[in-house]
Order: structure tokens, then C-alpha cells, then sequence
């Protein structure tokens, strides 16, 4: 009887994932593969991550795996669908769980594509049963709900899972996991999207930030976000901003906090004039303290905040940025 | 060129958040339908700036024909809108499937483009506001063998056979080139979408969108075999335990509150 594999992929470079976010996957990975008497198995496209094998340990993982090769350092997206495709066919695992970043929202379907398999990107949990269909917990409508969804098809299932919403869990007196380089032939790929200018960070991101000042609509015009800007900057932290703010051009899309802009997990987050739509929270619901500034003591931001004011943030925050000086 | 715009009708992701946050959102006896018929149905959002990613490319003066395409029960609504819009051609294509999951929805496109004889860029939203999962594209992408762009704030032709896409990605904005036919995704980055004017909306009220079915597709079993089954719907619960700072004036605000973030170690 060949044992079933629950893989963990995830990779490094370019874009890659936070080392913590593969973490909460291998932890939710190992929940399944107990569940199902299999085997973990963490796979990482691309140079191994410092302190990979000790991650791996106190995971549980079973068989640490690695493919490497130079057409997976462009970080266009057909060598990877290629590799993963190739891996899957070779081993037949039962799931291949990726944790969530920019690019396993295109490298998650498309492999499902190619391999006839049902794919869940969105995930936040798995659960799993002998001789039954793993169903899948994801976020909908921004957060607003929650769906279980069953996956039928062909094997691997493919799931992508939300950063920040697993808390990683570490296992006692693990073994060691066998190390092992999986071979792959990416001769025949012809990337067939060419980076004329590449992206380039500038500055510090949102996603590593431990304290940031996001301001909204109450803002009320683009001048005001300098307050903002300058709170952030007295406490240390990054300014962002809720959707409207980018939508209405006041600024630069990389501000964006949300489902559809940054996932953030810093230690403060301050929401001026928010009012806390969940396509909003989705980016920022796992900081450790939300401090909420409404005029309105019913903004569903204070639902999801520590602390709160309820006030004016353009009489506020000039006082903010004064005592935060002091 | 051919430009074929994939557009979903989804409940207004506003009222529904309205609702949810008030704790009034419905949910069906099947345990999974939101049942409220308050809510209005719409283009999604994303699909609409779909469609304006295609106007603004004629705009910049490409040749083409535009063809909306939407899945669903009852498409003639947006349909309509789309060909106010300036779509040269709307198809509602109708599901034998109950409940299509991206998989099922994607073949019934796919069939439909290869019935056009193939497209030269298809264009969809980066994800729907209801499920929020953004797959459709992907499967679209490979069951045509077409390279799949996602995230665009930007579509231009670098000539006449190949794309410049500019993407929003976490690092900022990343440009690529990509040989036609390719799959874009479009993000909010592209912009508002246009209103139509007050005499293409007369005009498009008088528009039938072609209507396909499964018949008229050449589809195998497989393609019709969902892989992704909805069987639950559920509001999470928030637990709100905010500690309200009060004070007479912001200046008394704004030192009360610094003082508690530093007296719980918040703030250093
Ligand atoms: C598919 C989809 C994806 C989305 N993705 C994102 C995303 O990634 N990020 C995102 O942010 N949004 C996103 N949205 C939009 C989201 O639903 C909300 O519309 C948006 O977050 C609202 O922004 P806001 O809170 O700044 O504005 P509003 O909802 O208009 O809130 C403004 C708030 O400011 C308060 N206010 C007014 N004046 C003052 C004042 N002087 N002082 C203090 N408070 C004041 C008001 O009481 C109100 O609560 C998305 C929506 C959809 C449908």
C-alpha cells in the first residue's frame, strides 16, 4: 500500500512567502495528514530557506523535499505549473496545500487546470476523513461569510490557504525529516510572459510592518493624508489606506489595505475615519491591537478594534502625532 | 482582433456587507443560499472594469470586436448594460448544471470561445465579489493553451500580435509583454468604468443577447463534472471587546489613548 501524501508547496524568491506563513500550512497540513494516516510532506520550489529543516522538525513534516532549477528563479508562473505538474504526476499526493501569496493565485488554478483537479484558494481550514471528500473552509464576500466547499475530481485536491489564518503549531520529539531533491525537466518551457520592467519595491513593505496608520474616506480630502502619513511616521510605523482613497487616485495602489490589496499582521493598526467593510478587516483583522478614530460609534470598525474614539480623526490625529512625539 | 469579456452577476457586495454587519444576512434552508431578495443582483465589479479594459483598448484605436459572455440563469440584465457599454456582441450562456463551480463555468466559456473560433484576448475580472476565489481565468487560460495575466492595472497592444500588460503586484507595478492570444485579469487599479450615454442605454433596451445552451457547445462529461461543491454558508461571529477612550477634548483623547497603548505595551 503506497501511503498518502499531504504536501505542503511553498517557495522562495521573488515573491516568496513569509517563512511564518508556511509554517501555519504545514500545521494544517499535518492536522489532514493525521486525519488520513499519511505522510507530511513539504515541498520548496527553489533555494531552501534558512532554517528550513528545524521549520520541517518541529512541524512534523515527514519528507522534506526541494526542486531547483533556473527557469524557477524568473518567477513567471509556466516553469512553476511545469515543475508541480511533473512532481504531482510522479507522486500522487491526495493534497497539495499552498499558503497564499501574489502568485498561488495564479499558479494554484492553473495547476488545478492542467491537472483536472478542484482548487479552493481563500482557505482558512481543511478537514479531513478517511474514505471521504476533504472539505474546505474559505472566506467569501470579502469575509462577510464563511463557505465549506467538498472536493471532488481528480487527485491532487488544490488548496490555497489565507495568510493569517491558521496559527502555527509546533510538535514534541518529531524525528528528523529525510531530505530529498526531487529532479524535474523544464527544457521544453518557453516562459510565455516576458518582464519588460520588473517590480521594484521601494521602501519598507505594509506586510512587515509591526505598526501602521491607515486612513479612509472620513478623510475627506486628499490633503488630509499627510496627517496620516505623519502619525505613521512618528510612531515608526507605514501609512496605508482603505480601497476608495486608491480609487479616488489620493494614493499610490501599494497603500491599499484589504482582499484585494495588502495582508498585514503588525502589532498596531490604527483605522482613521474607516468604517471597517470586510473586504477592509481581510487585510488587516490578524494585527494584535486595532486602535479605531469614527465620528460614528456604530462603524462596524470598532467591532474588530481595541481600543477606540469616537471622534473627528482630522481634530485627532494632529493631537496624536503631538503626543506620540512626546 | 476578437476581445471576449467574461462577466458574472453577483449580489451587491455592499448591501451584503450592510447586512451582515448589521447581523441580518439570510441565509436559506439549504444552509448555504444567501436568501435575501433585497439585495441587489450586478455585474461584478471587476468584470465591469473587464469591460472597460476592452472599450479603452478601441479607444487607443485597435480593431476589434468586443463579445460579452456571462454564465448564469438570467444574464439579460447585465447583458443589456454591456451592450450599452459599447459590446459589439452578448451571449448568456446557460448552464446544465445546477451549481457550476469555476470548473464547469470555465468549460462552458471555453467551449463557447472555440464555437467563435478561438479569441485573441479574453479578458475577466480578477475575482468575484461573492466567492472571491478568482479561478475561472486560470482554467480558462489552460484548457486554451493561453498564457494567463493576472492583476492588470494596464492593457495596451505592443503591435498587433502581442500585449503590454502592466501588473499590480506586492512589490509595486511589474510590465510585461505577452504574444496574443493571452487571458488578462483586471484589477480596480484600470479605473472607474464608464456610464453608458442616455442613447446607447435606449438602444441596448431593444438588444437580445444571444442565448447558448449546452446543445450548441461540444462538451464531454467531463467538463460538466463540477470539482468544487458548496455545501455550507455561514456569517463568522466578531467578538467586539473595544475599550472606548473618552476625554472632553482631542488633545485629552489623543494623550489618554497613547498613554493606554504604552501602559499594554502596544507602543513602546
Ligand atoms: C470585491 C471587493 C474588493 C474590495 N477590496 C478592498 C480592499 O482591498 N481594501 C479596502 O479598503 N476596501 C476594499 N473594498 C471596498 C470596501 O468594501 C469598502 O467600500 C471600503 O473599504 C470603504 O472604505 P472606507 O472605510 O475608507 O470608506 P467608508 O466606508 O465610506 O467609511 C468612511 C468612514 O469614515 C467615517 N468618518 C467620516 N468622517 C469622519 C471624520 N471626520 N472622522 C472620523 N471618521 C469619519 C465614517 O463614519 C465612515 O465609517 C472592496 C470591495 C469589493 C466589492
Amino acid at each position: 500500500m503506497t501511503t498518502t501524501a499531504i504536501v505542503v508547496c511553498t517557495w522562495s524568491g521573488a515573491r516568496g512567502e513569509v517563512l511564518e506563513e508556511a509554517e501555519a500550512a504545514l500545521t494544517l497540513g499535518r492536522k489532514v495528514s493525521v486525519a488520513l494516516g499519511g505522510e507530511l510532506q513539504w515541498l520548496v520550489v527553489g533555494a531552501m530557506p534558512e532554517g528550513g529543516a528545524e521549520i520541517a522538525q518541529r512541524q512534523g513534516v515527514a519528507v522534506l523535499e526541494n526542486i531547483e532549477d533556473a527557469k524557477l528563479a524568473g518567477g513567471q508562473a509556466d516553469a512553476f505549473v511545469e515543475a508541480l505538474a511533473q512532481y504531482c504526476a510522479e507522486r500522487s499526493p491526495r493534497l497539495v496545500l499552498f499558503s497564499q501569496g501574489f502568485d498561488t493565485r495564479l499558479v494554484a488554478p492553473r495547476l488545478a487546470g492542467r491537472l483536472g483537479s478542484g482548487v479552493v484558494v481563500n482557505a482558512v481550514d481543511i478537514e479531513a476523513a478517511a474514505d471521504s471528500p476533504l472539505k474546505v473552509t474559505a472566506s467569501a464576500y470579502g469575509g462577510d461569510t464563511r463557505v465549506v466547499y467538498e472536493l471532488a475530481g481528480a487527485e491532487p485536491c488544490i488548496v490555497s490557504l489565507l495568510a493569517n489564518a491558521v496559527l502555527p503549531e509546533s510538535v514534541e520529539g518529531a524525528a528528523s525529516p529525510s531530505v530529498r531533491n526531487v529532479a524535474v525537466d523544464l527544457s521544453s518551457v518557453e516562459e510565455r510572459i516576458r518582464v519588460v520592467e520588473a517590480a521594484r519595491t521601494e521602501g519598507p513593505r505594509l506586510e512587515d510592518a509591526e505598526i501602521i496608520v491607515s486612513g479612509g474616506r472620513g478623510l475627506s480630502s486628499p490633503d488630509n493624508y499627510k496627517l496620516v502619513e505623519q502619525l505613521a511616521e512618528a510612531l515608526g510605523g507605514l501609512p496605508g489606506a482603505s480601497r476608495p482613497l486608491v480609487d479616488e487616485g489620493w494614493v499610490d495602489s501599494s497603500r491599499q489595505v484589504g482582499l484585494t490589496g495588502k495582508i498585514t499582521r503588525p502589532g498596531l493598526y490604527v483605522a482613521a475615519g474607516i468604517s471597517g467593510a470586510s473586504q477592509h478587516m481581510a487585510g488587516c483583522g490578524a494585527a494584535k491591537a486595532i486602535v479605531a478614530i469614527n465620528t460614528d460609534p456604530d462603524a462596524a470598525i470598532f467591532r474588530y478594534a481595541r481600543y477606540g474614539i469616537v471622534g473627528d480623526c482630522l481634530a485627532i490625529l494632529p493631537e496624536l502625532i503631538r503626543a506620540a512625539k512626546k | 482582433m476578437r476581445i471576449v469579456v467574461c462577466v458574472k452577476e453577483v449580489l451587491d457586495p455592499d448591501a451584503v456587507n450592510n447586512y451582515a454587519l448589521a447581523g441580518r444576512l439570510e441565509i436559506g434552508d439549504d444552509g448555504k443560499t444567501l436568501t435575501q431578495t433585497t439585495i441587489p443582483q450586478l455585474m461584478n465589479g471587476f468584470d465591469e472594469q473587464a469591460i472597460e479594459a476592452a472599450l479603452l483598448l478601441r479607444d487607443a484605436g485597435a480593431e476589434c470586436t468586443i463579445c460579452v459572455v456571462s454564465v448564469g440563469a438570467d444574464p439579460a440584465n447585465q447583458l443589456r448594460h454591456a451592450s450599452a457599454l459599447g459590446a459589439d456582441e452578448v451571449v448568456g450562456i446557460s448552464s446544465p448544471v445546477a451549481e457550476p463551480d469555476a470548473h464547469v463555468v470555465a468549460s462552458l466559456l471555453v467551449a463557447h470561445i472555440r464555437s467563435l473560433g478561438g479569441a485573441d484576448l479574453v479578458l475577466c475580472g480578477r475575482q468575484a465579489s461573492d466567492d472571491d476565489q478568482g479561478v475561472v481565468p486560470a482554467l480558462i487560460g489552460e484548457a486554451l493553451g493561453m498564457p494567463v495575466v493576472t492583476v492588470a492595472s494596464s492593457v495596451e497592444l505592443a503591435d498587433t500580435s502581442a500585449l503590454r500588460v502592466t501588473r499590480v503586484t506586492p512589490d509595486g507595478d511589474e510590465i510585461v509583454e505577452a504574444a496574443m492570444p493571452a487571458v488578462v485579469t483586471i484589477s480596480n487599479e484600470i479605473g472607474d468604468p464608464r456610464y453608458p450615454t442616455a442613447a446607447n442605454k435606449l438602444k441596448a433596451r431593444r438588444v437580445k443577447p444571444t442565448l447558448v445552451g449546452p446543445d450548441d457547445l461540444s462538451l464531454d462529461a467531463d467538463a460538466l463534472a463540477p470539482r468544487v461543491l458548496l455545501t455550507q454558508q455561514f456569517v463568522p461571529t466578531v467578538q467586539g471587546n473595544c475599550e472606548f477612550i473618552s476625554g472632553d477634548t482631542p488633545a485629552e483623547l489623543a494623550d489618554r489613548l497613547v498613554a493606554r497603548l504604552r501602559e499594554d505595551k502596544v507602543l513602546p
